[in-house]
C-alpha cells in the first residue's frame, strides 16, 4: 500500500468512526431507550482469553434479562470496549463510557489491577461498579463507596485445606508461593488461617516467577517433613513442583495448589501423578447452586463451549447488579448501593453478601481433589460430591 | 531455621550440576554465535522453545520417544538457523551492535508469535519419565540425569568437532580473526551459516531435553536467553570451554543460593556473582577475546 492510499484509508476510517460516534450519541428516540451498561474488558493482550469469558457471561446475563422483559421496563444493552489488558486504557475507556457515551450504568473490567485503576473513575462519577473478577482485598478497603466484590479474595483460596487439615488433627504445614501479588497474598492468608487453627507453619518461602527448578526449595521442605504442603501457584510452577516432589520423594499427608490444580490441563500434563492433589477454585459447574444447570445449558448452547469460573462470575456479577436495580426500582447510585449492601442472594455462582465496604463475605471457595482422573469437590461439606482420599500415599508405593 | 545437613547439601549440589550441564550446552550455542560474528542472539531462547515443540509434536502425534526426537529437532532447527543466518543475520554482522540486537529481538518476537499461532498459548507437556533414581540418601531425577548425560555428550561432540575437524578449526579461525581466515581461503559466509545452524541445534537439543521436565509454552525460551547470556559472560565471551565452566557454576550457584538463602534471591545471587567476576576478571573466568 502506498503512503497516499494509506492516508486515504485512514481518512475514511476516521470518517466512519466519527459517524458511528454521532449515531451513538444521538438522543434516545423514545422513553423506552435501552439501559446501556458500559464496561471495558481485556479482549486482546495477556488477559484476552479470560476477559472474553467474562464478556460472554455479561452477554448471556443481558440476553436472559431481556427475554424476561428487561429491567425497569427497558432493554439491557452492553457497551463493551477492549482495554488491551492495561489499566491505563481501562481508565480512559471508563472516562469515555461515562462522559461521552453517557452510559447509565457500568460493570467491572477483568482482573484486579484494572479494577483497581478504573474504580477511581467510577467513584469520581458516582457510578456503582460491581467488579466480578477482582479478587484483591485492598481494592474494596480503601473507603470506596460504590465498588462491590463478587468472588472470594486471594487470602482464603486454601481455607478448605487448612480446615480439613485442622479437623484431622494435623500439626505442621509448609507454605511456598510465587513471588507475585496474588500468590503472595494467598500464602499470607493461608499462614494466618493455619496459625488460627493451631497448625504450626514450619516452613515458608517464596520463589521468583519463571522458576523451573525447585530442588533446593523442596530439599529444605523434605528436611522439615511437614504434614501438609500448601503451594500458592499459577500453573507451570504447580506442575513443576509436583514433578519434583515425586523425584525427591517428598510425602506430605496433604498437598494443595491454588491456581492450576483446577484446570483439566493439570491432569493432562501430570496424568496419574495428579492423583490425591487438592486444587482450589471459585466455581465448578457441578456445584449445587440455584439456576446452575440452566446457566450451564444456556451458556453451552450460546457460545458452544463449557463455561469456566470467569464466565460464571461475570454472569453472576451482572445478575446481582440488575437484581439490585430491580429491588431499588431505580438507577440512582446511592439507592442501588444501599440495596447492594443489604442484599443477600444466591446465583449460579454461589452466594453473595458483602460487608459495609462492599467486600465479599459469603462466596465460598471450594477444594477439589483429583480422584481417578476426575475432579471431585471435597470441601466444604455442604457442596461436596465426594470424600477426600486421605492421606496421600508415598510416591514410591503407588 | 532449618539445619542444613551434609545430605541436603549433597542433594542440592547434585541438582545444581545436573541443571548446570544443560545450561552449559545451551549457552555454548549462544557463545558460538557471539564468538564467530560478535552477534548476541536474543532469539536463542525462542529457538530452544521450538526444539521443545518439535519434541512435543512428535510425542503427541506419533508417540516418538522424546530422546529420539533429538534426531529431528536438532536438524530441523539447524536448518532454520542456517536460513536465518543466510536471509537475515548476515546483513547485520558488521553493523553496529544495536542492529544485531534489534534484528534478533525481532526474530525472537516472530518465533514466539509463530508458536502461539501454530500451537496456541496453552501449556503442553511431554509426560514421559518421572521419578528418580535413589542412590543412598540422594535422589537423582531421572529426567534430569538423562538430560545431563545427553547434554554432556552433545557438548563433548561439539567440542571434538571444534577442536579436531577442519570445519571446526575453520570456525575457530574465523572467531579469532575473520580477515586472516578469509585470506587463508576460508569461506567466511559459509562458516557463519554453519555456526548459526550449530548454535540453533544446540538450543533445540536443550529444548528437547527440558520438554520432559517443564511445561512447554511459547514464552518459555526467554529465561534461557538470559541464563545463557549470564553463562557466557561468566565464562568469558567467545571462550568455548568458558561456557562449560560458566554453566556448571550457574547451576550450582542457583541451587546453593536457594539452599542457604532463599529461592527468591537465587537469580540475584547469580547476577551479583557476575558483577564480582567482571570486577575481578573483566574478560570472564577463563578470559574471553577482547573486541
Amino acid at each position: 500500500m502506498t503512503r497516499e492510499s494509506l492516508t486515504l484509508a485512514l481518512r475514511y476510517l476516521t470518517a466512519a468512526l466519527g459517524a458511528a460516534a454521532v449515531l451513538a450519541l444521538a438522543p434516545p428516540a423514545t422513553a423506552q431507550a435501552p439501559l446501556k451498561i458500559g464496561a471495558s474488558i481485556s479482549l486482546t493482550g495477556t488477559y484476552a482469553k479470560l476477559g472474553s469469558y467474562q464478556k460472554e457471561g455479561y452477554e448471556l446475563c443481558a440476553q436472559e434479562a431481556n427475554d424476561k422483559g428487561g429491567v425497569l421496563g427497558r432493554k439491557v444493552e452492553f457497551v463493551i470496549y477492549d482495554d488491551q489488558s492495561t489499566p491505563a486504557t481501562g481508565v480512559r475507556l471508563y472516562e469515555k463510557l461515562i462522559t461521552e457515551d453517557k452510559v447509565e450504568a457500568v460493570m467491572g473490567p477483568y482482573s484486579s489491577p484494572i479494577s483497581e485503576a478504573v474504580a477511581n473513575v467510577t467513584e469520581k462519577y458516582k457510578k456503582v461498579m460491581v467488579a466480578p473478577l477482582a479478587s484483591t482485598t485492598s481494592i474494596f478497603k480503601k473507603g470506596r463507596k460504590y465498588a462491590f466484590m463478587v468472588i472470594s479474595p486471594a487470602e482464603v483460596y486454601l481455607e478448605g485445606l487448612v480446615d480439613m487439615a485442622a479437623k484431622r488433627g494435623l500439626k505442621t504445614i509448609a507454605i511456598v508461593n510465587e513471588d507475585t501479588l496474588f500468590t503472595k497474598t494467598s500464602a499470607i492468608g493461608t499462614a494466618e488461617m493455619a496459625k488460627k487453627r493451631g497448625l504450626q507453619v514450619v516452613f515458608q518461602e517464596a520463589y521468583p516467577k519463571g522458576n523451573t527448578d525447585f530442588s533446593a526449595l523442596l530439599t529444605k521442605i523434605k528436611a522439615v517433613n511437614p504434614d501438609v504442603i500448601a503451594a500458592a501457584t499459577y500453573f507451570d510452577d504447580a506442575v513443576a513442583i509436583t514433578r519434583q516432589m515425586k523425584e525427591l520423594n517428598i510425602n506430605p499427608k496433604m498437598f494443595a495448589v491454588t491456581v492450576g490444580g483446577d484446570l483439566p490441563e493439570f491432569y493432562d500434563l501430570l496424568k496419574q501423578n495428579a492423583e490425591y492433589i487438592y486444587g482450589a477454585t471459585q466455581w465448578e459447574h457441578t456445584l449445587p447452586y440455584p439456576g446452575q444447570k440452566e446457566f450451564f445449558a444456556a451458556y453451552k448452547s450460546k457460545f458452544n463451549r463449557e463455561p469456566v469460573y470467569h464466565s460464571a462470575a461475570g454472569y453472576a456479577g451482572c445478575v446481582i447488579y440488575l437484581e439490585a436495580v430491580k429491588r431499588a426500582a431505580s438507577l440512582d447510585a446511592d439507592k442501588v448501593r444501599e440495596t447492594l449492601l443489604k442484599m443477600e442472594i444466591k446465583t449460579a455462582f454461589g452466594e453473595y453478601k458483602v460487608d459495609a465496604d462492599g467486600f465479599q463475605l459469603a462466596h465460598k471457595m471450594v477444594m477439589l481433589q483429583w480422584q481417578d482422573g476426575k475432579k471431585v469437590t471435597v470441601w466444604p461439606d455442604e457442596l461436596a460430591n465426594g470424600k477426600p482420599r486421605y492421606p496421600m500415599p508415598p510416591w514410591n508405593q503407588r | 531455621m532449618i539445619t542444613i545437613t551434609p545430605v541436603m547439601l549433597g542433594q542440592v549440589i547434585v541438582s545444581g550440576l545436573l541443571a548446570g550441564a544443560l545450561y552449559a550446552m545451551v549457552a555454548l550455542g549462544l557463545g558460538l554465535i557471539f564468538g564467530v560474528m560478535r552477534v548476541l542472539n536474543v532469539a536463542h531462547g525462542p529457538l530452544l522453545m521450538l526444539g521443545a515443540y518439535v519434541t512435543y509434536w512428535l510425542f503427541s502425534t506419533v508417540g516418538l520417544n522424546p530422546y529420539l526426537s533429538l534426531l529431528v529437532s536438532m536438524p530441523v532447527v539447524f536448518l532454520l538457523g542456517v536460513a536465518l543466518q543466510h536471509f537475515l543475520v548476515r546483513r547485520v554482522v558488521d553493523a553496529p551492535e544495536l542492529s544485531s540486537l534489534l534484528l534478533t529481538f525481532g526474530i525472537s518476537i516472530a518465533l514466539v508469535n509463530f508458536a502461539q499461532l501454530a500451537f496456541t498459548s496453552d501449556l503442553r507437556s511431554v509426560e514421559f519419565i518421572t521419578g528418580s533414581f535413589l542412590i543412598g540418601p540422594f535422589a537423582f531425577s531421572k529426567a534430569r540425569v538423562i538430560a545431563c548425560l545427553f547434554a554432556a555428550g552433545i557438548t563433548a561432540l561439539a567440542f571434538l568437532f571444534l577442536q579436531r575437524t577442519r570445519l571446526g578449526k575453520a570456525i575457530r579461525a574465523v572467531s579469532q580473526s575473520r580477515e586472516v581466515a578469509q585470506v587463508c581461503g576460508i569461506n567466511v559466509q559459509r562458516i557463519h551459516m554453519l555456526a548459526f545452524g550449530m548454535a540453533s541445534a544446540l538450543a533445540a537439543a536443550g529444548g528437547t531435553l527440558v520438554a520432559v521436565m517443564v511445561a512447554i509454552q511459547p514464552e518459555m525460551g526467554a529465561v534461557y536467553t538470559f541464563k545463557s547470556f549470564l553463562v557466557i559472560v561468566l565464562g568469558g565471551a567467545g571462550n568455548y570451554p568458558g561456557a562449560l565452566l560458566g554453566g556448571l557454576l550457574l547451576g550450582l550457584v542457583e541451587q546453593l543460593a536457594s539452599l542457604f538463602l532463599t529461592t527468591q534471591v537465587n537469580e540475584a545471587v547469580a547476577y551479583v556473582l557476575l558483577v564480582i567476576v567482571l570486577l575481578l576478571r573483566p574478560t570472564g573466568l577463563l578470559g574471553g577475546r577482547s573486541t
